[in-house]
């Protein structure tokens, strides 16, 4: 077990509502770290958000998945020692944005994303943990172009029966529109949205669906993806939160939209998985291992 | 690291009376309070076959009665006699608080709305905290204080909705600053292992013998192929170990014969349909357990281990054919509110109203559930 003493403490790297997170150097082996600071409160001791990730977390070793190294417990506060990334896919974008006009991403560069991406959700999936939070805030990379998953403070196991999900979960944007419609049943499913939100998102260097509030966020999906019903999607009026007055709208073109924002021509294949991956139906939504055998990730599982 | 003398009973291989069912020596825990002469009077209560169709009201039953055999066991060993102060831990009471172990976790259950999981995760717990830390023993002075941590621990950590350490420091009798450092406390012992699934008791022991928080082949080889054979075969990725809890205590506990605690009188049973299983085991992790031979009739043969009347040493299913057989009812209950029905009992009135609790003085003020879910506490720093 390591002592605080063994890290030297570096700059800030971010700052959250219940941790700030610094670079740390370790003395003895010379390799950074990212180190998150977590305080106990007096009302609610341990955070539960401490307790989901750092018990998930030490369970996933993937090459997608950020590694938790250790946990540094000291008077009021405890140190997640993590693995040290570069950066996140946000500030990654953020940083490549021209004048006021966000740039997506070359489509090489989405593809080994999005690959990596759909890996460490497949790996997440199968040893039954959601994680519940997926967006580029979350998505760590390095500078050899790595991409892992991190941030598991809102995960949870899912083999293990439990009466309540919360259907509070991901934010806002990349928020499945069963769960934004009050679904507790949601499964992998929930992940898988966001993915295909995040894929959108590096194509063109915009968020899909910025919405504001609960109702917006529908909006703005239905808009493009069509308002669904018991024909498209067989149940979907029994959810707690669905509205007959839903303004209906019938599903456009994802190529046309996204094309505009994007300097590279949008292949068949892309839109073809993006469409997999924004079914409106969580029972047709692509799953992470399906979408590993998607034909626009050829050149990549043909390899293995 | 370990003392093999010292290691601390686990809830599956505690009792030396279930060991060996044609040992003449077996020895059951002493025979007191209420007999039943009658089984017939006594309702029997079919189960599902999975903890999470339970009620939670039976759970706490058969918990109680699994954990009342298991201090019995504990209280009556000389390794762990009340009296022992090398074997402090911060789970101890001074003196064996005034409230049963039933009233006591019906009272967490009811405050708190306590999930199935959250139930039988606390069991779980004893036997992983027992493996890594074998100065810890369930005892009437720990078993309060462990149920109130780890049921807090398992809520937050493996349900949406859960509450502020101050609820259920107030509703466990505790103060609050107590409670969290007794959240540490077990959190650090089991080393944030906090999922049950069916490996996690022999991962945490690695962890803790190799001092590590994770382990790594990288590391070291001495491990390798131990890790290599734990992340084989993982059927449900591993998450059968709380229904095989679950299962285990209905064969040890079900019937009322086997258990000193007379809480409710009532006999639990699986189904016919249940294959009998073979609990004559050491193992607390037993994934396969062995069918044992000469069982045309369903039967739960671990009871006549620990059945005082019943230790002759033949192999008989005489107790238990009569509650599957005879004055069988089924009852139903409603998953959300089964708890709610027994207002009257003394598991205290509200939240507030416990006198049996674990501190004196110093009772919180506010009666309100104060259930809140899971929500998103961080804001996108952008």
């Amino acid at each position: 077990m390591a002592s605080f003493s063994q890290f030297k403490q570096l700059e800030k790297l971010g700052n959250g509502t219940y941790a700030t997170v610094y670079k740390g150097l370790n003395k003895t082996t010379g390799v950074y770290v990212a180190l998150k600071e977590v305080k106990l409160d007096s009302e609610e001791g341990t955070p539960s958000t401490a307790i989901r990730e750092i018990s998930l977390m030490k369970e996933l070793k993937h090459d997608n998945v950020v590694r938790l190294y250790d946990v540094i417990h000291t008077e009021n506060k405890l140190t997640l020692v993590f693995e040290y990334m570069d950066n996140d896919l946000k500030k990654y974008m953020d940083s490549r944005t021209v004048g006021n006009n966000p740039q997506g991403l070359e489509l090489n560069l989405v593809k080994y994303f999005q690959w990596q991406l759909m890996e460490g959700a497949a790996f997440c999936h199968e040893n039954k943990i959601l994680h519940r939070d997926l967006k580029p805030q979350n998505l760590l990379i390095n500078n050899k172009g790595q991409l892992k998953l991190g941030d598991f403070g809102l995960a949870r196991a899912f083999g293990i029966p439990v009466n309540t999900f919360s259907s509070e979960v991901v934010t806002l944007w990349y928020r499945a529109p069963d769960v934004l419609m009050g679904s507790r049943t949601y499964s992998t499913s929930i992940d898988m949205w966001s993915c295909g939100c995040i894929l959108a998102e590096m194509v063109t260097g915009k968020p899909l669906f910025p919405g504001t509030n609960d109702e917006e966020q529908l909006k703005l999906i239905f808009d493009i993806m069509g308002t669904p019903n018991e024909s498209t999607w067989p149940g979907v009026s029994s959810l707690p939160k669905f509205n007959l007055n839903f303004p209906q709208k019938l599903p456009r073109d994802l190529r046309s939209i996204l094309q505009v924002c994007s300097k590279e021509p949008l292949d068949d294949n892309l839109i073809d998985l993006l469409h997999g991956l924004l079914q409106l139906n969580p029972d047709m939504r692509l799953s992470a291992k399906q979408a590993l055998h998607h034909p626009w990730f050829a050149e990549y599982y043909q390899h293995v | 690291m370990y003392d093999n003398d010292r290691v601390a009973p686990s809830v599956f291989t505690a009792p030396n009376a279930v060991v060996n069912v044609g040992n003449n020596n077996v020895q059951g825990p002493p025979t007191t309070g209420i007999r039943i002469d009658n089984v017939n009077d006594v309702p029997t209560v079919i189960l599902p076959k999975r903890f999470s169709e339970c009620s939670r009201t039976d759970l706490v039953i058969l918990i109680s009665r699994m954990l009342t055999f298991l201090i019995q066991m504990n209280d009556s060993s000389s390794t762990s006699a009340l009296d022992s102060v090398t074997n402090l831990t911060k789970f101890h009471s001074k003196v064996p608080p005034g409230i049963s172990v039933y009233n006591y976790l019906m009272r967490l259950t009811k405050y708190s709305s306590l999930d199935h999981c959250v139930l039988m995760a606390a069991v779980y717990y004893i036997d992983l905290v027992s493996s890594v830390y074998p100065t810890f023993t369930l005892n009437s002075l720990t078993v309060h204080r462990f149920l109130l941590t780890a049921t807090t621990v398992a809520s937050k950590g493996l349900c949406d909705s859960f509450c502020t350490n101050t609820h259920y420091a107030k509703v466990g009798g505790v103060h609050c600053s107590e409670l969290n450092v007794l959240e540490c406390e077990l959190l650090r012992r089991i080393n944030y292992r906090i999922i049950p699934r069916d490996d996690n008791i022999a991962w945490c022991n690695l962890e803790s013998q190799h001092r590590h928080f994770v382990l790594d082949t990288q590391d070291g080889d001495d491990w390798t192929p131990i890790l290599s054979n734990l992340s084989g075969n993982r059927n449900n990725s591993g998450y059968n170990v709380l229904d095989t809890y679950y299962n285990k205590i209905v064969q040890l506990v079900g019937s009322l014969k086997s258990t000193q605690d007379k809480s409710k009188l009532v006999n639990y049973t699986f189904a016919n349909t249940l294959k009998p299983t073979n609990i004559h085991n050491n193992e607390g992790l037993n994934l396969n357990p062995s069918p044992s031979g000469n069982n045309d009739k369903m039967t739960t043969t671990c009871n006549n281990g620990i059945d005082n009347d019943n230790n002759d040493g033949s192999n008989s299913n005489s107790n238990s054919q009569i509650g599957l057989e005879q004055g069988t009812s089924s009852r139903k209950r409603n998953l959300d509110t089964d708890v709610y029905e027994s207002g009257n009992e003394s598991y205290g009135k509200d939240i507030t109203g416990c006198e049996n609790t674990l501190r004196n003085g110093d009772r919180g003020t506010s009666g309100n559930l104060n259930k809140r879910h899971f929500n998103r506490q961080k804001k996108d720093s952008d």
